[in-house]
């Protein structure tokens, strides 16, 4: 664990341009982005630093202690409900609800690294399909036109591999990098996927294909998911954005900085951030002004628990909206073992996808879209796979569990269905009223059941994946259920922009409609969810904003 | 995302018993040391730390139970009984009252079945597969399962999966590097013959 040398220390007294609260996909690009135009910035991270060496195989400590996600410092529970009328409670054991990790680069460094860019479809289906009686269905006040130039940025300044499949929306310039080498799952789906008529292609992801930029291709060593990278081929903000802010002198990364409170003055005006340090002293540091981008569980939290006589509902929420609209985008599993080896320990996670079922359509009777990957999903690692890997229905113990795991291991893949959320209020973060952690913070409390639509695609992908395996000649295909989750690892919507003060609590710059001088962008700022895989958006959204924010400061306009 | 129901079950049944673990983010390090210490332990053969000489046996029975040896090596073998002397003194110790009644429960039936027995490991194999079919649904017995996938499956530091059988077993190998191909069905792409796996 180790922090960058050489950069700036700012007094905290004394007002920088910026505190960015979070490091994470958006934090990191905002950070660099600002600092890169000359400003002061001084970034609050709770995780620690970790750096490449930091990062192992070690799948107990990574996928069962959760070393990634834990806050370093002390217990910070979260609790979870399905629905408002219903008790939230702390789980026994496992991931917590909101997954995310805690480290500079955020849970870019943990992430799988899927890079889809959204489609057109996705900023204006409200206008598309007209109203969802009972939902926030709801255009963005940007379109994907205004977004392309910014997904254009991230896939040549992080660097993002890949090749442009055929419902692509429209594209400025190539992929920087070729596709990752094709796994056997890919070449299964693949060749399922074109028997069934459809137009299968190689995925998108943020891990380089080839040397870049002073990082090394990928090694295949197959320990993307959940893990950081060792050899700094995964473009987590960690390796992509947070040296290069670095680098401008003009920023100050501090790991092991918690967040409590953004601070108002009379005028409503945000005046400085209060935080423990890495010896859990209280600090605060000044700032002109406050960029929240600590995720789409902790945002909403941090302004609740920003709350003040001028704002009792909590900081920029005089919509409301503040924590509401969660989405977590659904899933389907379906599993399916071959006659011969796959080995899909090797290699990332995803080499194939299909996105012919990504535009809603009424002939299916419900809402929704999604994407299709290929890919190991969670039995890619030993544990893992001994724990969740077999058919259902397999024994559990004895000689034919042992024959069982030597047969699967290297025999199976997953296909697994990404959808839309329809966003919904019901489905929202807010402090538990009961429970704090070993600081005082309030808990996490999410709330959080899926909409019929999103589990009826859901299972229609799943339909459609029997087909696609069966076609690509699988020896055994198995279905997990499909059912409402409660751990999500999208945390979309809490913050939402809009043009409306009334109805959204961002603008389309992502300042904060309440108060001038925030702003806040990460997952909180979607209006819909895409189809999964969000991390692109996020950070398309992040280069957006920066430019954008430079420009409010460099106009006085802050 | 969201981790899908029937992975999540198992996912959250088998960390059940890793409970008050938020110090570990802090302490990595220093618990990283010590499990290759456990690893050393298991190596020398040293005495168990945190298991009585009774309570390893009775293990050692459980374990290879759950994976039994054939032509490969079993539970025991691989060093799950280290793995679990190591983290019952470790980030699993909240485990142990649970560990501790289920198996007084367990030997409570077995002496009920076989009156002339004074333990469950002195039952034959048959005999123990059937006290254990009894309590497989218990909390117990999925502290122990999920202790035992550990112990075959965690890196070797941990104190089990010696010289990486547990992986052996799976036909996982443990390298940083890979080339492809990869598999078998990804083979002709990357310009080479598919290699049945009895050649590999």
């Amino acid at each position: 664990m180790s922090a960058s040398k050489g950069q700036p220390k700012f007094k905290t007294r004394e007002a920088v341009d910026f505190v960015i609260i979070g490091s994470g996909a958006a934090g990191g690009v905002l950070a660099k982005e600002l600092s890169t135009e000359g400003f002061s910035v001084v970034v609050l991270e709770q995780g620690p630093y970790r750096t490449a060496a930091d990062f192992n195989h070690d799948e107990l400590a990574v996928m069962y202690k959760n070393e990634l996600m834990n806050h370093p410092g002390w217990n910070d529970p979260q609790t979870f409900r399905r629905y408002e009328n219903e008790t939230a409670r702390v789980k026994r054991g496992g991931p917590p609800p909101a997954l995310y990790a805690r480290g500079v680069g955020g849970s870019s460094v943990h992430f799988t690294a899927n890079y889809w860019r959204f489609h057109q479809s996705d900023f204006m289906e409200r206008s598309l399909l007209g109203p969802m009686q009972g939902t926030g269905f709801a255009d963005w006040p940007i379109g994907y036109e205004e977004l392309e130039p910014y997904y254009s940025k991230v896939e040549w300044q992080c660097g993002v591999s890949g090749q442009p499949g055929p419902f692509e929306a429209p594209r400025s310039r190539p992929y920087p990098l070729p596709p990752l080498p094709v796994k056997s799952s890919g070449v299964l789906f693949d060749k399922g996927a074109r028997l069934m008529g459809l137009h299968p292609q190689p995925a998108p992801m943020a891990i380089l294909s080839k040397p870049y930029k002073g990082r090394p291709a990928c090694i295949n060593c197959g320990f993307c998911m959940g893990f950081g990278c060792e050899s700094n081929a995964k473009s987590s903000a960690l390796v992509t954005m947070i040296p290069l802010a670095e680098a401008t002198g003009r920023c100050e990364i501090r790991p092991l900085s918690t967040v409590f409170q953004i601070k108002t003055n009379a005028a409503g005006r945000v005046t400085e951030v209060v935080y423990l340090d890495s010896e859990g002293q209280e600090q605060a540091q000044k700032a002109n002004a406050v960029i929240l981008s600590a995720n789409g569980a902790e945002t909403p939290r941090l302004l609740f628990m920003s709350e003040s006589a001028r704002s009792p509902d909590g900081l920029a929420n005089s919509s409301g909206l503040v924590g509401k609209y969660l989405m977590g985008n659904g899933h389907s599993v379906t599993q399916a073992a071959f006659e011969h080896p796959l080995n899909e320990f090797k290699g990332v996670q995803v080499t194939r996808i299909v996105h012919d079922y990504y535009e809603n359509d009424p002939g299916r009777g419900f809402y929704g879209g999604g994407g299709m990957d290929a890919r190991p999903f969670l039995d890619s690692t030993p544990i893992m796979f001994s724990q969740s890997g077999l058919p259902h229905g397999a024994p559990r113990w004895g000689l034919e569990f042992k024959q069982m795991l030597r047969h699967y291991f290297t025999r199976k893949m997953a296909v697994l269905g990404s959808t839309t959320s329809v966003p919904l209020l019901r489905n929202n973060i807010t402090l538990d009223p009961n429970l704090k952690d070993d600081k005082g913070r309030p808990a996490i409390r999410m709330t959080y059941m899926d909409h019929e639509d999103d589990l009826a695609m859901a299972t229609f992908l799943q339909d459609r994946a029997v087909e696609i395996l069966g076609a690509a000649g699988a020896a055994e295909i198995w279905r997990e259920p499909v059912e409402g989750g409660d751990i999500q690892a999208h945390l979309l919507g809490t913050c939402r922009m809009g043009n409306d003060a009334e109805t959204s609590v961002v603008d389309k710059y992502h300042r904060a409609h309440d108060v001038r001088n925030l702003f806040i962008c990460d997952g909180s700022s979607f209006v819909s969810s895409g189809r999964g895989q969000p991390t692109m958006t996020i950070q398309a959204l992040a280069f957006r904003a920066a430019e954008h924010i430079a420009r409010f400061a460099r106009a006085g306009d802050i | 995302m969201t981790i899908p129901i029937k992975s999540r079950r198992a996912f959250l049944s088998s960390s059940a018993c890793v409970v008050g673990t938020s110090w570990l983010g802090i302490n990595m390090p220093l618990l990283l040391s010590a499990g290759e210490i456990a690893g050393a332990n298991r190596e020398s053969e040293a005495a168990f730390k945190n298991l009585s000489p009774r309570d390893a046996i009775e293990y050692a029975a459980l374990v290879n139970q759950i994976i039994p040896p054939d032509e490969t090596p079993g539970a025991v073998d691989v060093g799950v009984v280290y793995y679990i002397d190591y983290v019952l003194g470790d980030f699993m110790a909240a485990a142990s009252p649970l560990l501790k009644s289920g198996l007084e429960d367990l030997q409570g039936r077995t002496k009920s079945a076989n009156p002339a027995v004074g333990y469950f490991s002195e039952l034959s194999f048959e005999q123990q597969t059937g006290v254990l079919r009894l309590v497989e649904d218990t909390r117990f017995f999925g502290a122990l399962h999920f202790m035992t996938m550990c112990g075959m499956f965690c890196l070797p530091s941990y104190g089990g999966n010696r010289k990486n059988a547990g992986w052996d077993l799976l036909g996982f190998e443990h390298q940083h590097v890979w080339q492809p191909p990869f598999g078998y069905y990804d083979a002709a792409v990357h310009g080479q013959t598919p290699v049945q796996e009895d050649e590999q």
